[in-house]
């Protein structure tokens, strides 16, 4: 293990070329010779393609290449492989990209884009999932069962991609008990886009029979496979490097438009840059799905939860993507933060004729704990409890069971719920408002994980002692890659953090990865990078002992030496162990490799899950109080509290700016970020003007406690700890306002008209006729009927 | 007719339409990039550059009403190879994640400093009205202007 303590505030190594200018990201690169290209995209959300010929295109001045559905042969999807590059034949959304084009000039390529001409006789759609899921609806994949499936185990049906089911216990006996309160709540929220500021930007040549894409992206390896099922080459033939990326959010952790560069690179014989517009972003972005929520519970007066049964469905519009992995994530979310004495969860993904929905930060588990939250007060409140006390009587503790049966370790949320008593307690009570307004305060608490899965390392030590780190990981303004895991790797080596070079990533030099989301960069790169460091480590001290005449365990490495424990000066320099290795036995370097444990999930309690346990739970409990115009329904955020299991704190500032901006991100989502779907299928929200993100006078800063100690399989027992912080911000605000207003909450984001509708009284109760009265009418395949087979 | 353009420093000749955005000439003829061309609608402020001292967002620019003028993009603030004040507090508080919107951040910010020497965190607040920030929940940014206020 390690000598040297990892925890510090080592600064980024990329913000002062941020801060000048100089930084190129994917946008800003410019290759000699280079094209630029644009995406012919359609406009009606269901369609056939009558005609499309790109002739008088293909003879405008400047037009180099033009690809169409007849260059990319291939299928991709998450779960099943539903998804074409471009529309063949058919159009499934307002958006869908029909060709793309590449010229000299980005005005020629646009001007080619108007001359292809393209007739489309305009079929049925079905904009939202009431009308997917209507009897005679129209079918978004009208030939869904001819689909290659590529995980087994998921129910599908007509317009439902994918259903994961989650039965344990017998729910039907504990709603039907004597002595129990059934408690149903209602919850709807819309899209969240994730407005990057850097859009989806790719540059691609095609060199020596190979595609080279150098994409702003999270999953490097994703890119690499997805683009040779959708191109029909082999894997091997695609490399993908990543620059610096201008923002992820989840937004860039699945294919976007790199395969279309690749086609018009390789078709042209010239690099091919392609930027999204903003427009593109606004109406195509992969953004966190719309939901509808059910949730019914059976508790006991003295608030033990015997039952709980859920329905949720969620928006994956036009292709299953991201949303067919994310009904597992229900189990984990909606299922989480509370014993369960028996639990039935639906988690349906709904294909309708929208752009495709894709993975956010936190995905699934904002929404849905915003809803478990509401609910949770919903149930203190008609038994007569006070909502803390009932949260601190149920939270998952030592031992206790998730909804899918895992056994949790260690009490985390209790002791979490006591530093937030502590945290509000000792600050000043706000001043009582004096204008009218109404405060509310509330606290909510939730579970996340940490989404471990295959990560790959090498370390090469370097004679002048310093080390080069190869991963496929992607710095993504997280600070990862240039904070924690140089940390991780100088402080195995004692070394300083700055010696150890982060080399950018790039297929052809790292093995696989996941992708950089889900908080796995520092637990499962790190842990890679660690195993990979330790065999450095190893090999160094064992020459250092013959040149010090040592046995290696009495040895330490520490401030860039390598020397007797307990005499400091002893012993010689890293660099002087490295220069001598070299020459001796050839460069030293090391390999590591990490993959997630597995945690046990109770037999026969799920269906169609992608992860039946979580290996790595992180837990939050956010705090937050709030003044409510009557006049306006205006909401404004008094301040906001966080308490956030970290496992342990590598680079405490660094989370804590994590923090603050995941907790903004969230007050967007709750308060003024909406997205909606016009009558023609388009999303209205085109730019900045009428998408509203949070401006710098809406925020508050936010107080901070980190909670270090719980369990964790990470690297030096850490957590992910940049994706979390967005998790429960949707449920507190929501919570508060709902304390604050003594009305029902049942929607985000809380814009004054939707505050001002309830404040009057004139929103009426929210109905979702499209879910079933009884839990199981809503499943496409009874839970236990078909398990692992289609 | 050919566009003269004074950027930081060096002087220019572009013969792009006059109407093009300044914002496309910074980033296609000069690949000065570090202006980023976030929304197009003069929103968001990542390409904010200084014309004859003042912040404007070099997308609703069009490059003829910057003719003959002093132009400072991102890349021209720092002198000698040297953070200029708000730069280095913005380093040295660990506020930048992303990257993408601190060039029109510092643009913003610096012309703050030298106007607004004694800007209280209100001020701040309300100067960053045109910038906005995708990762960080601006208190970092707020902070360290003040830091760089102190550190005269």
């Amino acid at each position: 293990m390690s000598d040297v303590a990892a925890t510090m505030d080592l600064r980024r190594r990329d913000a002062a070329d941020k801060l000048r200018g100089r930084t190129r990201y994917t946008m800003d690169r410019y290759l000699p010779g280079m094209l630029h290209a644009a995406v012919l995209r359609a406009s009606v959300p269901s369609g056939r393609i009558v005609r499309l010929d790109i002739s008088p295109a293909a003879r405008l001045p400047g037009v180099r290449a033009i690809v169409t559905a007849a260059d990319a042969p291939g299928m991709t999807g998450i779960g099943i492989a539903d998804h074409p590059l471009f529309a063949r034949d058919v159009i499934r959304y307002d958006g869908e990209p029909i060709a793309a084009v590449a010229a000299n000039t980005l005005a020629q390529a646009q001007a080619a884009l108007a001359a292809i001409e393209v007739e489309i006789e305009p079929l049925p759609a079905a904009l939202t999932m009431a009308d997917a899921l209507a009897p005679e609806a129209p079918l978004v994949h009208p030939n869904w069962r001819d689909y290659e499936v590529l995980l087994e185990g998921g129910a599908r049906e007509g317009n439902v991609a994918w259903e994961a089911t989650v039965v344990r216990g017998d729910v039907d006996a504990a709603f039907a008990r004597p002595d129990v309160e059934i408690v149903e709540s209602s919850f709807r929220v819309g899209r969240q886009n994730h407005v990057a500021f850097e859009p989806r930007a790719v540059v691609a040549s095609y060199e020596d029979g190979r595609f080279h894409i150098e994409t702003s992206t999270q999953v490097p390896w994703g890119i690499r496979n997805a683009t040779a099922r959708l191109l029909g080459v082999p894997p091997s033939q695609v490399r993908v490097t990543v620059p610096p990326v201008g923002g992820g959010f989840g937004l860039k952790f699945d294919l976007a438009i790199e395969p279309f560069a690749a086609l018009l690179a390789r078709a042209s014989g010239r690099p091919v840059r392609l930027v999204n517009s903003r427009e593109e972003e606004m109406l195509t972005c992969l953004f966190r799905e719309n939901a509808d929520i059910r949730i019914r519970s059976a508790v006991t007066h003295e608030g033990e939860i015997v039952g709980r049964e859920a329905v949720v469905l969620m928006d994956c519009g036009a292709y299953g993507g991201e949303q067919i992995f994310l009904t597992t994530m229900t189990a984990h979310t909606l299922g989480g933060n509370y014993r369960l004495g028996s639990v039935r969860l639906v988690s349906r993904a709904v294909y309708t004729n929208t752009a495709p929905n894709g993975a956010f930060r936190c995905c699934n588990g904002v929404y849905n704990t915003f809803a478990l939250e509401r609910h949770t007060d919903e149930i203190a409140a008609r038994i007569g409890m006070d909502p803390l006390a009932f949260r601190r009587l149920n939270v998952l503790g030592d031992g206790d069971l998730g909804a899918t049966g895992q056994v949790f370790e260690a009490d985390v949320l209790r002791p979490m719920l006591d530093r937030m008593d502590t945290l509000r307690d000792s600050a000043a009570p706000p001043p009582a408002l004096r204008d009218g307004r109404l405060y509310g305060r509330a606290t909510t608490v939730g579970t996340w994980f940490v989404f471990v899965g295959p990560s790959a390392a090498t370390v090469n030590m370097n004679a002048d002692g310093t080390a080069t780190l190869v991963t496929s990981g992607v710095e993504i303004g997280s600070g990862s890659m240039v904070q924690s895991l140089p940390q991780i790797v100088a402080s195995t080596l004692g070394i300083p953090p700055e010696t150890v070079i982060v080399r950018a990533a790039d297929t052809d030099a790292a093995g696989y990865d996941v992708g950089v989301g889900g908080g796995r960069t520092t637990v499962s790169l790190g842990a890679a990078s660690l195993s990979a460091a330790q065999e450095v480590r190893t090999k160094l001290l064992k020459v250092a002992s013959e040149m010090i005449e040592a046995a290696p365990e009495d040895l330490v490495m520490r401030h860039g030496r390598i020397e007797i424990a307990g005499a400091p000066g002893s012993g010689r320099t890293v660099a002087e162990v490295a220069t001598y290795a070299q020459a001796r036995n050839g460069p030293v370097s090391g390999t590591g490799a990490f993959t997630g444990a597995g945690v046990p999930a109770m037999p026969g309690c799920v269906a169609g899950h992608f992860i039946d346990a979580i290996d790595i739970p992180v837990f939050a409990v956010h705090d937050c109080e709030v003044a409510v115009d009557p006049e306006t329904g205006h909401v404004e955020v008094l301040n906001y509290r966080v308490v956030q299991d970290v496992g342990r704190a590598l680079n405490p500032r660094a989370i804590h700016g994590q923090i603050q901006g995941g907790v903004v991100q969230g007050l967007g989502y709750a308060l003024h970020e909406e997205v909606t779907i016009g009558s023609n299928g388009r999303v209205c929200q085109s730019g900045f003007e009428t998408y509203r993100v949070p401006l710098a006078l809406d925020v508050v800063p936010v107080e901070i406690s980190l909670y270090e100690g719980a369990p964790s399989m990470g690297p030096l027992g850490t957590k992910g700890a940049g994706e979390v912080p967005i998790l429960n911000v949707g449920a507190a605000i929501a919570c508060a306002v709902a304390n604050a207003t003594g009305k029902r909450i049942q929607e985000l984001p809380l814009t004054p008209p939707r505050v001002l509708e309830l404040l009057l009284d004139r929103k009426p109760d929210l109905a979702l006729p499209h879910i079933a009265e009884a839990w199981a009418d809503n499943l496409v395949r009874p839970h236990k009927a078909a398990q692992g087979n289609m | 007719m050919a566009l003269s353009l004074t950027v930081n420093g060096d002087h220019l000749a572009s013969t792009a339409d006059p109407t093009t955005p300044l914002v496309d000439i910074l980033r296609e003829e000069l690949h000065l990039t570090g202006a980023k061309p976030v929304c197009r609608e003069g929103f968001c402020g990542a390409c904010m550059v200084l014309i004859d001292g003042t912040p404007r967002p070099s997308c609703l620019t069009p490059a003829a009403l910057a003719d003959g003028c002093e132009i400072r993009t991102v890349e021209g603030l720092a002198t000698q190879g040297q953070l200029n004040r708000i730069q280095a507090a913005l380093d040295t508080s660990d506020a930048v994640q992303c990257g993408m919107c601190f060039p029109g951040m510092v643009v913003s910010l610096t012309h703050l400093l030298a106007t607004t020497p004694d800007a209280v965190r209100e001020d701040i607040r309300a100067a960053l009205t045109g910038n906005i920030c995708r990762c960080t929940g601006y208190e970092r940014i707020i902070d360290a202007t003040l830091l760089a206020l102190a550190t005269k």
